[in-house]
């Protein structure tokens, strides 16, 4: 399916059931997505950790929700407690189906999104190994000095700043030197499709969460 | 009116990515304090506590770059290089991300980007605090607490927004308007 609208149906779902409170959408959500990613061979180590990692905060929540409202109610707890795993498997679906490259090439091709917007996000993206080192500098720096900065310390923001404001310079500098130019059209290298069958699954779809959101509990 | 040009999108995409590399240092206290009050019931309101750390990228953006748009996207573009790293929370955070740009960035479209000083970081954190709890009313579940624990969420994590968002940005932000930074971003 094509990155951009499969990202846009994504969107759509995590919306519908935030605002609606429905426990059988979420049941149903989690195991079509669930046989969704074992139908395309996703590891059952990746699929237990999906099923680990959210397990602290939708706990939280329960509990919150049962134990400690007035009215302690069972239904509305699991629902909460099911919507956090939907929204982790459905966010599964996409991350682990669509590559960052061919998203960025979609919203740009099929969606009229700038490309300054797209290359630009891309850019930073691209340093930001550079930028967990530099953050990892500066606390060290302060540290060999016993000043220890931690997230509430403005110095440790600050210098992180000024790191930032000289790499988007040089990084914008770097793409203008190499010929790009913002606003002005592009020379498509790899086109990405955006075709009747795509819009078709993503209607069909959405067609059919609505009946199911809407009449069942 | 002024447009976002490269260079602007390029610094705010890496200072929404750097403050995330900062939040990851307040995550042992976030899980701290979510274990700890966990057991009187107050577990989710560690969410609330810690609301004004994830949500200082945005003010301190709008603040910097000084156009429409900086503001949010300073939220947003954060929660899409999260999508982009593969995260699996990602396309959830998209909307997150969106609603907590749309809080902060409300705050300066009320001064009509023209005020940067203290009433503007103090409507913006007001802002944020709105917009986000009305989300979480909806999303987290805050619509089945008793109206006494209602308020006490909005209250604290008012504080938290004034506390992060309002304070602690305008001292990052006289920091940078001593470095004469925030004048040179502009010319």
């Amino acid at each position: 399916m094509n990155p951009g609208l499969k990202l846009f149906l994504i969107l759509t779902i995590s919306f519908e059931i935030s605002l609606i409170p429905n426990l059988t959408t979420n049941l149903i959500i989690i195991s079509i997505c669930l046989i969704y990613l074992l139908f395309k061979s996703i590891s059952l180590k990746k699929i237990l950790l999906l099923l680990i990692i959210p397990l602290f905060a939708a706990t939280v929540v329960f509990i919150t929700i049962y134990y400690f409202t007035p009215n302690h109610n069972l239904y509305h707890a699991t629902i909460l407690f099911t919507r956090i795993y939907a929204y982790v498997f459905l966010g599964a679906v996409f991350t682990e189906t669509t590559s960052i490259l061919s998203l960025a090439r979609s919203l740009e091709q099929n969606f009229k999104l700038p490309s300054k917007f797209a290359y630009g996000t891309l850019a930073a993206f691209n340093v930001i190994p550079k930028i967990h080192t530099e953050v990892n500098r500066i606390r060290l720096v302060g540290d060999m000095r016993h000043y220890h900065l931690s997230f509430y310390s403005p110095t440790l923001y600050f210098k992180a700043i000024l790191a930032a404001i000289s790499w988007s310079n040089s990084l914008a500098e770097g793409m203008i030197s190499h010929g790009y130019q913002e606003d002005k059209p592009r020379s498509v290298i790899v086109p990405v499709a955006l075709t009747k069958k795509d819009w078709l699954i993503f209607s069909s779809i959405l067609l059919l969460l609505q009946p199911i959101l809407l009449l069942t509990k | 009116m002024k447009k976002l040009h490269l260079r602007d999108i390029i610094l705010i995409a890496l200072i929404a990515i750097i403050f995330g590399f900062i939040y990851l240092a307040s995550d042992g206290l976030y899980n701290a304090l979510t274990a700890l009050l966990t057991p009187i019931g107050y577990g989710m309101l560690a969410n609330d506590i810690m609301m004004g750390i994830w949500c200082m990228a945005g003010p301190l953006t709008g603040f910097l770059v000084q156009i429409p748009g900086a503001a949010f996207l300073g939220e947003f573009l954060g929660s899409c290089v999260e999508l982009l790293a593969g995260e699996q929370w990602g396309a959830v955070n998209l909307l997150s991300g969106a609603v907590q740009g749309l809080g902060s960035e409300l705050g300066f479209t009320f001064t009509s980007y023209r005020k940067y000083n203290w009433f503007t970081l103090f409507l913006s954190a007001t802002t944020t605090t709105i917009v986000t709890y009305m989300y979480d009313f909806i999303k987290n579940g805050y619509s089945y607490f008793s109206t006494f624990n209602m308020i006490l969420y909005f209250v604290v994590r008012w504080l938290s927004m004034l506390l992060f968002t309002c304070v602690l940005v305008k001292l990052i932000v006289d920091l940078l308007e001593k470095a004469h930074v925030i004048q040179t971003n502009q010319n």
